[in-house]
């Protein structure tokens, strides 16, 4: 057993994983109370990451920002998450709200519809450069070795920093009124809606909160492999949704639990399966079908019994 | 009275008397239940409606036949036969979305599959050259083969689980075409199955029985006359059981299940149908590029397809002819700039007029349109002249005549990024607001609109400005008319 | 009743289409005969260009398209007849494929007054426009497409001219360098899975395994910019690792990812793609290869002046359409010309070294490759741009 090779492999899924399961959060939230698969949600994550870059340089750019490194990245959170939640608000109060009661594939193709307008709008006044977050300039590129265990900086931030969101997001759902609200318009919007609960504003925060983690990933993916562009919300956010429905969709330990797993399959993969970083896509897509087929409702999703 | 206004449909003088045990009386209810057509579109659409079949499909196949024999090879070219393998592909696909109702995001794989696999048939990479009447058989079961394997697990899945897998089965094609060279198969040993990222080059062109197919319009006719049979059959298939039974599986699975449909064989059945008739378009676009190359087969493809049959109307196959015409032939006069400002502009005006009523408002909000461009272009001179330091694109008067009006800055860069973000916060936020500050605020929006446009969609216009017009107009017709620009709004019964 | 009507009319339609195909098959000759038929010259000559304008490889198509406006605009100044480009955006990369390099080859075919086409960009493209243009009988010449096969495949003799060495010219350069100066022993391949990488990859993996060199090969999509756990893969001992790539910052993101991972101290080699000061600020363990330029050329010391920025990868653009320039008004000596006259022109060009930018003497072999170029140029980084080692 080549360790040095394992070792770089969990690291590398685990750092994947976070990013899998901050964005598979969104999905799942979402799909959990508006039974929407949400197709934007993968270029809001992208936008996060675009205004991280612009937040960076507004604040003096990653050389010498004016404020200390340390207040820099947290600012670069602050904004990309302020800034997609108000996004993700905007998304749903256009483009979902007026669908409601429509044809359940409406939403779906609306949902198609932002997602080109976010990615081709991102191209027309971004650019089709790739912008560079510069990680090294900014907070060093110092790596912790323990024996075979290479750690970077911005990896421990990463998984660090995905751990503490999800810790809140737990404790805001279970613990907090409108974490109430939300699970309880999770099962029932109508008797919800009977019992005094403001759904449309459930709804909103459920987008606020969803897309907000979905900036933060984005950031995240800045900071840990340098370059960010406008394609890479697509492939990002299907990996997410996978992770939502391996873990169960609709269920919040699910999604988290979802991502580590995708991460780690997919870098497992490429590290362990013949011509594994050609067929990564391959081999989650294998995995995903297998989850499907044994367990239509996810490893935390209970079996849903359908309503007329 | 229904919700939306409509009257309810009269009840048939004979309701009383009928037997109210019949097996489709349900899925028959179904069309009825459709809301009326409204206004001038809806005249023509009913008119329409009530020619007989003959002369409706002939309206569609006679000018679309004597196209090729007015116009140049080039535009046969680019607007006919991508016309063509538009609607083919949109009614394929129909079946499957608009018919069954299942989101099938992987479909433009089934094209590449045949593509592909007519490229293995039929070119130097094999050294195989069949005769296309093996090849094209040969070519459709096998994708309706894999079409089969693909929509079994569908039979587990609900709606969005399936259109995830589906769409990650489009992706998995694509990677699997681009690096299938590097495969070493089991038993076999290495193949190279699709030449990866090389693709497959110099695809034979079609040959009936030594008859080469090799000329613009030999290809162009050879779809007519194909889409002149699938329009035809999926005409009778739309009347006959299987059709009455996919509509009521569309409309409630849970209730047609109980009516003892066979749920799971009608999903497969659809499924299986349209991958057959991407197949067979895919093996005769192969011979129409002459290459099947692996970029052809991605996302983008998929989103025009989808664009066609979401304009056409879900489940209208005239509509989709339509749609197909459409979707074809905008980008392709949007390639020049020179086209593409008067199709802006009028399409403006037109949304106006037929949205803004009654026409007072119409002349007061054009009026204030121009009044505001002078006065901000005025305010601009005197006291930024950066901002009209450019000038419109193009040397035709109506663009000497925009220089007095719209503000060009010398280098619009940054100007125009932010004036499109606001531009976009604008429009979500517009509806939010009162009546009367909305009609106040239209005249300096719609300014934005135009500004945005000359400074910058106008100069990225066969690039991201057409997919970014295309996914707003996604979202604002599912807005206003979630069945499509010529489908039929239901009733809605709760 | 009702299937006898759809019968009819199915009868009815096929006798339409029958006659109205019946009678259009008399324009393929009319088609067939586009690369014969004369055309005035006039005063102001077209080109074609086909380039990706936008579209995901658009940083690379707009350094084309400037140099190519450069060559225009400087030749129109000095010349009574004008030369005018008539560009079509192929959107090389997009996920609409090849489509859109189609239906622009179409309309340039179509319009009898373009005498030659600069372009297209990609390889696959041409696989993709090839008939169009044949049929057509039009010549292109691209600046940028160095898939060795679509020259030596015989299929499009006569017809399709490059300004750049093709993969096994640039492929030798790079093997060469590995075998007999730095005397590597264990090298990693990656490709980006597209035509252009994995052609270059070919080449060099098959020159370095027939020399007993260690090779490990691997690809990565053009769409991944986390290649954490594909460097996890490559063995720490490892000397160096070969990415011909074709997006700079896909080099770049590349480079520094290693170094995070502790894997600094390996060599990096790219390709031509990556030939940018981008790639080369990775640090000092950065190799390069690119095609040759001359650097004391007056012409890319008066684009320098007018461009802010060293952009070279549309230099061969320029060459192009300076082949294209040159024999059109070759073949326009009487007035009128057609398509083939200026595809024999084009065969048979002669210009000095004097007055090319590549530093040598632009002439076709048969195949229509240069026949004057062999070999690429070699590059070591500085830590912040590439600099000339043989």
């Amino acid at each position: 057993m080549d360790w040095s090779l394992f070792f770089d492999l969990t690291v590398s899924g685990l750092t994947l994983g976070s990013l899998y399961a901050l964005i598979a959060l969104g999905y799942s939230m979402v799909y959990g109370i508006l039974k929407l698969l949400n197709f934007a949600h993968g270029d809001v994550y992208m936008i996060g990451a675009f205004i991280g870059w612009f937040a960076l340089h507004g604040l003096g750019g990653p050389l010498k920002p004016d404020v200390g490194a340390w207040f820099a990245v947290l600012g670069m959170f602050l904004f990309a998450m302020l800034g997609c939640g108000v996004l993700g608000v905007a998304i749903e109060r256009f483009a979902y709200r007026p669908l409601r009661n429509a044809p359940r594939i409406a939403p779906l193709i609306s949902a198609l519809g932002v997602s080109i307008f976010l990615q081709n709008s991102a191209l027309l006044i971004f650019g089709a450069a790739f912008r560079d977050y510069n990680t090294f300039s900014l907070i060093g590129g110092k790596t912790y070795n323990y024996g075979n265990l290479y750690l970077s900086v911005p990896q421990l931030m990463t998984i660090l920093g995905a751990l503490g969101l999800m810790l809140a997001l737990t404790l805001f759902v279970s613990r907090s009124r409108v974490g109430k609200a939300m699970r309880s318009v999770a099962i029932d919007r109508e008797a919800a809606s009977m019992m005094g609960i403001d759904v449309d504003r459930v709804i909103s925060v459920t987008f606020f909160i969803g897309s907000a983690l979905a900036g933060a990933a984005g950031v995240m993916f800045g900071l840990v492999f340098g370059q960010i562009y406008q394609f890479m919300g697509f492939i990002a956010g299907l990996k997410g949704f996978t992770a939502a429905v391996i873990g169960g969709i609709g269920s919040i330990p699910g999604a988290m639990i979802g991502g580590l797993v995708v991460g780690l399959a997919e870098s497992y993969a490429t590290g362990y399966l013949p011509q594994g970083s050609t067929f990564q896509n391959l081999y989650v897509f294998a995995l995903l079908i297998l989850v499907i087929l044994l367990r239509p409702s996810g490893l935390f999703g209970r079996a849903v019994i359908q309503k007329a | 009275m229904a919700e939306d206004g409509t009257p309810d449909l009269p009840a048939p003088p004979d309701a009383a008397n009928r037997p109210r045990i019949g097996v489709d009386e349900w899925v028959a209810q179904v069309e009825g239940r459709r809301a009326r057509y409204r206004g001038l579109r809806g005249a023509l659409l009913e008119r329409f409606e009530r020619l007989p079949l003959a002369a409706r499909f002939a309206l569609f196949l006679v000018p679309a036949a004597v196209f090729p024999l007015l116009t140049n090879q080039g535009n046969v070219f680019r607007y006919g036969l991508f016309t063509l393998v538009y609607a083919l592909l949109a009614l394929g696909l129909n079946v499957v979305v608009g018919f069954a109702g299942l989101l099938d995001l992987g479909y433009i794989a089934f094209f590449g599959v045949g593509a592909y696999m007519y490229g293995i048939l039929a070119s130097p990479q094999f050294n195989n050259h069949w005769q296309a009447e093996f090849a094209i058989p040969v070519v459709v079961l096998v994708t309706a083969l894999i079409g089969l394997l693909v929509g079994l697990p569908s039979r587990r899945l609900v709606g969005d689980y399936l259109a995830i897998m589906t769409l990650f089965f489009g992706q998995a094609f694509v990677v699997f075409v681009n690096n299938a060279n590097r495969i070493n198969f089991p038993f076999f040993g290495h193949v190279d199955l699709t030449g990866g990222a090389n693709g497959l080059p110099n695809i034979d062109p079609l040959n009936f029985f030594g008859y080469k197919l090799q000329t613009t319009n030999e290809q162009y006719y050879l779809l007519l006359i194909l889409i002149a049979f699938v329009l035809v059959f999926l005409y009778l298939i739309n009347q006959s059981r299987t059709g009455r039974a996919w509509r009521a599986l569309r409309e409630d699975p849970l209730a047609a299940e109980l009516m003892s449909i066979p749920v799971n064989r009608l999903k497969l059945l659809a499924f299986v149908f349209g991958a057959a008739v991407a197949g067979l378009t895919g093996a005769i676009y192969g011979t129409i590029a002459t290459a099947a190359l692996p970029g052809d087969y991605d996302i983008g493809l998929l989103i025009t397809i989808y664009a066609v049959m979401i304009l056409g109307g879900f489940g209208s196959i005239m509509g989709i002819v339509l749609g197909a015409v459409i979707v074809s032939s905008v980008p392709e006069l949007l390639r020049s700039p020179g086209n593409a400002r008067p199709i802006f502009y009028g399409a403006i005006l037109l949304t106006l007029i037929v949205k803004v009523r009654p026409w007072r408002r119409l002349a007061a909000i054009l009026a204030g349109l121009v009044g505001f461009g002078f006065a901000v272009h005025a305010i601009a001179h005197a006291a930024y002249p950066r901002l009209v330091a450019g000038s419109a694109q193009g040397s035709d008067r109506f663009a000497h005549a925009l220089n007095h009006w719209m503000l060009y800055p010398n280098n619009p860069g940054k100007i125009a990024d932010v004036a499109y973000v606001v531009l976009v916060a604008g429009i979500v936020i517009l509806p939010q607001l009162r009546p009367l500050l909305r009609t106040v605020l239209l005249v300096p929006l719609f300014y934005l609109v135009m500004f945005v446009w000359e400074n910058l969609l106008l100069e990225q216009i066969s690039g991201a400005t057409r997919l970014i017009l295309l996914g707003a107009l996604l979202v604002a017709l599912m807005n206003a008319r979630p069945q499509g620009l010529f489908g039929k709004a239901y009733v809605e019964i709760v | 009743m009702r299937k006898l009507i759809v019968a009819v009319v199915l009868a009815a339609v096929s006798v339409v289409l029958a006659t109205a195909a019946w009678g259009s098959t008399k324009a393929p000759q009319r088609l067939a005969a586009a690369g014969t038929s004369l055309v005035k010259c006039g005063s102001t000559r077209t080109i074609g260009f086909m380039v990706p304008a936008t579209g995901p490889a658009a940083s690379i198509g707009v350094q084309q398209v400037h140099w190519a406006n450069f060559f225009v605009k400087t030749y129109n100044k000095s010349h009574k007849k004008k030369i005018r480009l008539k560009l079509e955006d192929t959107m090389l990369g997009a996920p609409t494929g090849t489509a859109e390099a189609l239906k622009g080859a179409q309309a340039l075919a179509s319009d009898p007054s373009v005498l030659a086409v600069a372009g297209p960009a990609g390889s696959n493209e041409i696989i993709a426009v090839t008939k169009s243009l044949k049929s057509a009988g039009l010549a292109w010449i691209s600046g940028s497409s160095t898939k060795t096969t679509l020259t030596t495949d015989g299929t499009r003799t006569g017809y399709m001219f490059r300004t750049v060495p093709p993969d096994a010219v640039q492929g030798t350069t790079a093997s060469n360098y590995i075998l007999h100066v730095l005397r590597y022993k264990r090298v990693y391949i990656i490709d980006d899975q597209e035509a252009y990488s994995t052609g270059l990859a070919d080449t060099v993996q098959a020159k370095l395994k027939a020399a007993g060199v260690k090779v490990t090969r691997d690809g990565v999509s053009q769409q991944q910019s986390d290649f954490s756990s594909l460097i996890a893969k490559i063995p720490r001992n490892t000397q160096l690792v070969y990415i011909p790539w074709q997006l700079v910052p896909k080099g770049q993101a590349f480079g520094q990812q290693m170094k995070a991972s502790g894997r600094g101290g390996i060599k990096l080699m790219g390709s031509d793609g990556l030939y940018d000061s981008a790639f080369a600020s990775v640090g000092k363990n950065v190799y390069d290869t690119n095609f040759p330029l001359n650097p004391s050329s007056g012409i890319i010391a008066s684009f320098r002046k007018s461009h802010s920025t060293g952009e070279y990868f549309g230099a061969p653009t320029y060459a192009a359409v300076q082949v294209a320039a040159t024999a059109i008004t070759k073949a326009c000596a009487k007035g009128s010309t057609t398509r083939a006259k200026v595809r024999a022109a084009i065969q048979r060009t002669r210009i000095p070294a004097s007055a090319s930018l590549l530093g040598v003497a632009l002439r076709f072999n048969h195949n229509g490759d240069l026949a004057t170029l062999h070999k690429f140029g070699l590059y070591k980084s500085n830590g912040s741009q590439f600099l000339p080692i043989g």
